[in-house]
Formats: structure tokens, sequence, C-alpha cells
């Protein structure tokens, strides 16, 4: 498949390095491109499927700003987005795919919760330090979860997308189902561990809503994530050897690593985000209650292009989709998977290295003659074949 | 004699189960070989599984509902492709836009037409075939083989036609060139993007099917219908190393998992997130058993 990955052949280069080698004003276009889309998208949407049109416009793009509670919460879901989309980035960054998020940040959520409860359950007062070991616990085990698919690719060749898929969906019933049984609250209705006491949880900043303290810390880590992947030498050989295995062995990068401590950084940043979750709002690991984080993790890693630095915008940007949409389902009879659908179209949109030729865009972008210039030059390259 | 009707029950189960796993795998074989990986199967599945029964009912035909549902998934592969290549775009990336696009729209659909999001139940018409009540009567083989709906004969076509195609037509030959010697179609004044186009397009109807064959026999669309067998398929088209005969084996290890953990659930005190779990385990399982065997035969190729 190798001798596949060429210039040119569009659907079959596999792996693209196009990513890196774009250059930063054509990045930004065509980031601006979809999140214009995704947002005239969900106007289009909420057109054709409310009722109150104008209300939920309203409901969707106004409210999540207009008080406290609904802005304080908005920047709370930034807060996980923002952990778990630099694990995402981790992993596009070494062309690894994680597709575990999901499983990665249930599975955080719950042992942070369990560690916690027990340390409670033994008469643990200092909370720093039972928070701190519950974070860590919680790491280690979405590092391993991300290990695991870590090490069946480099020992066993076994494609890291599938496995971290559906080792994550193991995952997912595993939580299922402790959350039914051995770890279910008896005393609730819910599907839930119990309820630790708030003294726990972070500290609010910005009552009645979740915002917590935690926003802090993640804004340090998203630098330290910067830090290390940009200025470093381990950085730097990861998104080498992602970008070029072959350069990589050349230059004497152990490429075999590169392929699995990203995926186990990945998976602990995943778990972290989980764990944070339930420290800054949740205080007890719900059913089903991450679901989708681990998508838009991706959605936000994409957007900003694995620059830890964009991830903070972008992780807002998400936050605000998410938060619009909540309100419009209460204020009206939209469903919240309008947001989904919004996703997708990022999704399309935003690996794209062209912009669409059928909608004429690429005239108001780009200087007609130089797409010319830059067609024929392709045609002058491929000429001997055909 | 308890034992032969145990073997003839877990068979019957399996060869249901299979139906759906077989259609989705038969087209997903056809974008794998043509260099693109098929990730957005479980969305086509998803919405051919919505589509085919509100097709069927609305139409009062399973086969519309059946041929809609594969025409509507080969209409968004078809769209997906032109997007892909017509924005050079990463097609991982648009292969899973495409299942959150699916993920999200069916709710809302489902939401604005119906007015609840959870499970829709129509009444249908069976899809037996004329002769299951008499050819049920054979002893053990008749129970296990030939009372099912015209569906599951109708897959098993499917992998001889996909065989045919795939290595009698030159069409087929062209789909396999494109994904080991695109230079050799462009060689011949072929574009290897149309080719992949054409893979992605019987992948969305044959996978549309696969969805239908989910919901029609349930007479009902439950969310998150294919529950992962888009990725199951994809993982028997790994183990089964691209051959129609061998993934159709893959595909029935699969389903005798899978109809193995339905019949469990009736008699077995096991909780049911392990039973559901019991799919994901096996290709889990197989997937890393087949690497082994792969390594083992010194046959290192990259899986893409």
């Amino acid at each position: 498949m190798h001798s596949a990955e060429r210039k040119g052949s569009g659907f079959i280069k596999v792996r693209p390095a196009q990513m890196t080698l774009k250059s930063f004003w054509q990045r930004t276009r065509i980031t601006l491109l979809a999140l214009g889309a995704s947002i005239l998208c969900i106007v289009v949407l909420l057109l054709l499927f409310s009722n109150a049109f104008l209300d939920s416009l309203k409901l969707f793009f106004v409210v999540p700003f207009a008080n406290v509670y609904f802005f304080g919460n908005m920047l709370s879901y930034a807060v996980p987005l923002m952990i778990a989309g630099l694990g995402a980035a981790f992993a596009f960054a070494s062309h690894n795919f994680n597709l575990g998020g999901e499983g990665q940040v249930y599975a955080g959520a719950l042992v942070a919760t369990v560690v916690a409860l027990k340390a409670q359950g033994q008469g643990a007062q200092d909370v720093l330090t039972v928070r701190l070991v519950a974070l860590f616990a919680a790491a280690l085990t979405g590092g391993l979860v991300g290990g695991f698919s870590g090490m069946l690719k480099r020992r066993l060749r076994v494609d890291e997308m599938i496995s971290s898929f559906l080792a994550s969906s193991l995952v997912v019933f595993v939580v299922d189902y402790l959350l039914a049984g051995p770890l279910k609250d008896p005393n609730s209705n819910f599907q839930a561990t119990k309820t630790l006491p708030s003294a726990f949880g972070f500290a609010k900043i910005l009552p009645p809503s979740d915002l917590s303290v935690s926003i802090f810390w993640t804004l340090l880590l998203v630098m330290l994530g910067k830090l290390v992947l940009d200025r470093t030498s381990f950085g730097f050989e990861l998104k080498v050897s992602g970008a070029n295995k072959e350069f990589a062995r050349y230059a004497g990068i152990n490429g075999d690593v590169y392929s699995v401590i990203p995926l186990v950084v990945s998976g602990a940043l995943h778990a972290l985000a989980g764990g944070v979750m339930i420290f800054s709002t949740y205080l007890k690991t719900i059913q089903g209650f991450s679901a989708g984080v681990g998508w838009d993790a991706i959605a936000v890693a994409l957007i900003a292009n694995n620059n830890p630095v964009a991830l903070v915008p972008s992780a807002l940007f998400f936050a605000y989709l998410d938060a619009g949409s909540k309100s419009a389902m209460m204020g009206s009879n939209v469903s919240t998977e309008l947001v989904t659908i919004a996703q997708a179209l990022v999704f399309f949109l935003i690996t794209a290295t062209t912009l669409p030729r059928a909608f004429g865009v690429h005239n108001w972008w780009r200087c007609g003659k130089a797409r010319a210039a830059e067609e024929a030059a392709t045609k002058a390259a491929q000429g001997p074949q055909q | 004699m308890n034992f032969m009707n145990l073997a003839t029950i877990l068979t019957g189960n399996a060869l249901e189960a299979m139906t759906p796993l077989l259609f989705a795998a038969m087209g997903g074989l056809f974008t794998e070989l043509s260099g693109a990986l098929s990730i957005a199967l479980e969305g086509y599945m998803m919405l051919g599984a919505f589509v085919g029964i509100v097709a069927a009912a609305s139409l009062h035909s399973v086969i519309a509902g059946l041929c809609l549902a594969a025409f509507v998934s080969a209409t968004l592969a078809w769209v997906s492709a032109k997007a892909t290549l017509g924005l050079k775009a990463n097609i991982f990336i648009t292969g899973l836009g495409t299942n959150l696009l699916v993920a999200g729209l069916l709710p809302v659909l489902s939401q604005h037409f119906f007015g609840t999001k959870s499970v829709l139940s129509f009444t249908l018409p069976t899809l037996m075939h004329p002769f299951s009540r008499t050819m049920a009567a054979v002893p053990f083989l008749g129970q296990a083989f030939f009372s099912h709906s015209v569906l599951v004969y109708v897959s098993w076509l499917t992998v001889l036609a996909a065989w045919v195609v795939l290595y009698k037509t030159p069409v087929g030959r062209r789909i396999r060139a494109c994904g080991s010697q695109p230079e050799a179609l462009r060689d011949i004044g072929r574009k290897p993007e149309n080719y992949q186009i054409v893979a992605a397009v019987v992948a969305g109807a044959s996978s549309g099917a696969a969805g239908a064959c989910l919901s029609l026999p349930l007479s009902a669309y439950v969310p998150n219908i294919s529950s992962g067998r888009g990725w199951i398929a994809l993982v028997a088209i790994y183990l089964g190393s691209r051959r129609p005969g061998r993934i159709m084996l893959a595909c029935f290890i699969f389903a005798l998992a899978e109809g193995f953990s339905n019949y469990a659930q009736g008699f077995l005190q096991v909780p049911s997130e392990f039973v559901l779990a019991i799919p994901y385990a096996a290709s889990l399982v197989a997937l890393i058993l087949g690497s082994l065997s792969r390594r083992r035969q010194g046959d290192w190729k990259d899986l893409h």
C-alpha cells in the first residue's frame, strides 16, 4: 500500500502528511470554512425542524451567554474537552488514531470515583491528596487501555484504530455492568455509584454554575502539552515518526516506541478528563454520563490541528455548541443530536486540502491563475504515465 | 437428542445473525480492495435500518424497503466519496464524519416525524420463503437451514456475486488493481478514483441492505440497532484475508458467538452487559489471533 501513497491520488492516500505540510493561511481558511459551515448547518436544521425558528435560534446562540449559570456550565464542559482533546492531539500528532476515547473517559471517571470513595470510606481527610491519587489512578487506567492498543500495533501490527475502538466498547460494557451491579449505590434509583461529599470536589469559582478551579489546572496542562510537543526532543521525534516513518528510521528514531507511547499518553489524558469531570461536576459516576466526550475530543483536536494552544478556542467552540443544543432542547422541540450533524460537517471539511470547486468557492479564495498554474504543474508531473 | 436440538438452535440463530454481517462485509470488501478503508459501514447500516423499515411500512412492501435502504445508503456513500475526493480530505476522518452524520440525523428525523427518539415499531409481513413450512419439517436440518427468511438466502448469494464480480469481471479486476497497483490503472488510461467511487457505492448499497436485514425481521427500529456490527464486518474482512469465501467463514464464527450469546441470555445467569459485549470481545480476540497466525506465516503485510 505504501507505494500508493503519492501526492494527488486523493482517496488512495491513506495516511496523508498534508496536515503538517499545509501552510498556516490555507489551514486557517479551511478551519474558518468548517466552523462557518457548521454554524450555517445548525441554522438550516433549526429552520427545517424547529416549530418556532426564531425562538430556537435565540435559545441556541444567545442563551448560553445569557446568565452566569449557563455560561459557567459551558466553560465547565470545555475543561474535559481540552484535556481529552490534548489526548487526541497527542495520538494524531504521531499519526496514531485513538478511537477509544469514549471508553477511556468513562473508565477514568469510574476509577477516580471508586478510589475517592474508598479513601473517604477509610476516613481520609486530606482532600487534595485523595484527589491527586484518584486522578493518577484514572490516568494509569486510561494509559493501560491506550497502551494495550499500542502494544498490539507494535507487536502484532493490529490496526490501532480498530483495536482501540473495540477495546473501548468492551470497557464501556464493563463499566456499565459495574454501575448496574457491584458498584451501584443501593439507596439510589440511578445506575450510579455513591456520591462523594462535595468537599472532595474542586472549588467552584462561578456559583451557581459547575465551573471550578480545574480550568486553571487544565490551561497549565495544555501549556505543558505545547511545550512537550514543540520544545522537547520527545515531541519532535514523535511528530517526525508520525509524519514520515522511513525518514524517522534513517534519523535513528525508534519508531516502534512512538506507536506505543502516544497511545498511552492519549489514553491517560482521556481518562484524566473523565476524572476531572467527576471532581468538578458530577461527584459520582452515572451510567452513560460521558457519552460523546470521546468523539467531541477528536473533533476538538482536528479543529486545533493538533496544536495544544488552539485546543482552547476549539474546545470552547464545541462547548458552546453543546450548551446551545441543550438550551434549544429545553426550550423547544429540537433534539440535541443537531450538534452531532454539525460536528459531522466539521469532520468532512477539516482535513480538506483543496476547497470545494463545485461551489466555485475557490475563485473567491484563491486567484484563478495560480490554480491553473498549479494544475498544469501537476499534469506535467504525471505526464509520462498517461 | 438434546445435544442435537441445541446444535440445531445454535446453527439457526447463527445463520440469522450472519445475514447482516455478510451483506456489510461483502460491501466493505469492495472498498477494502479498492484501497480505501470502509470505516463508515456502521453508519450506512444504521441509515439502512431506519430507511428500510420506514419505507417498508409506508409502502407496505418489504422488498421496496430493502431496495430503498440500499439506495439511500448508496447515495450517502456516493456523496461522501465524492466529497472526500473533491476536497482531497483524509478518508479516515470523513468516514468517522459519515458515522457521526447518521448518528445525528436519525434521532432528529425520528423525533420530527414520529415524535420519539426511542423504539419505532411497525407491522410488516414476514419474509418467509414459500416452502418454509414444509422444509422446516425436515428433521434437524429443516430447523437449522431451511426455515429462515428470504434475506438469509439472498445474503449467501451476495458472497457468490461478490466473488464473480471481483474476480471474473473487468470492473472487479480494476477495483482490485485500484488498491494494489493504481499506477497500472493510470497506464491504461483509467482513473483509479472512479473505481474507488464505484466501490464505495457498492459498499453503501450492500451495508444499507445489511441494516434493513436488522430492522425488517424485528419489525422495529431501535436506536443504535447495528451496535458495532459494521466494525465486526470490518474485522471479518481482515480475518478472511479479503477473500469472499473466507470472509463468509469469519462472519459465521462471529454470528455463532452472537447467536450463542442471544441463546445464553435465556438460561445462563449472566449479566446482559456481558452478553452484549461478546461480539466485541470475539472480534478483538479474533483480530489478535489472526495477526498471530499471520506473523507465524511470515506474512507481515501492513493492514493497509
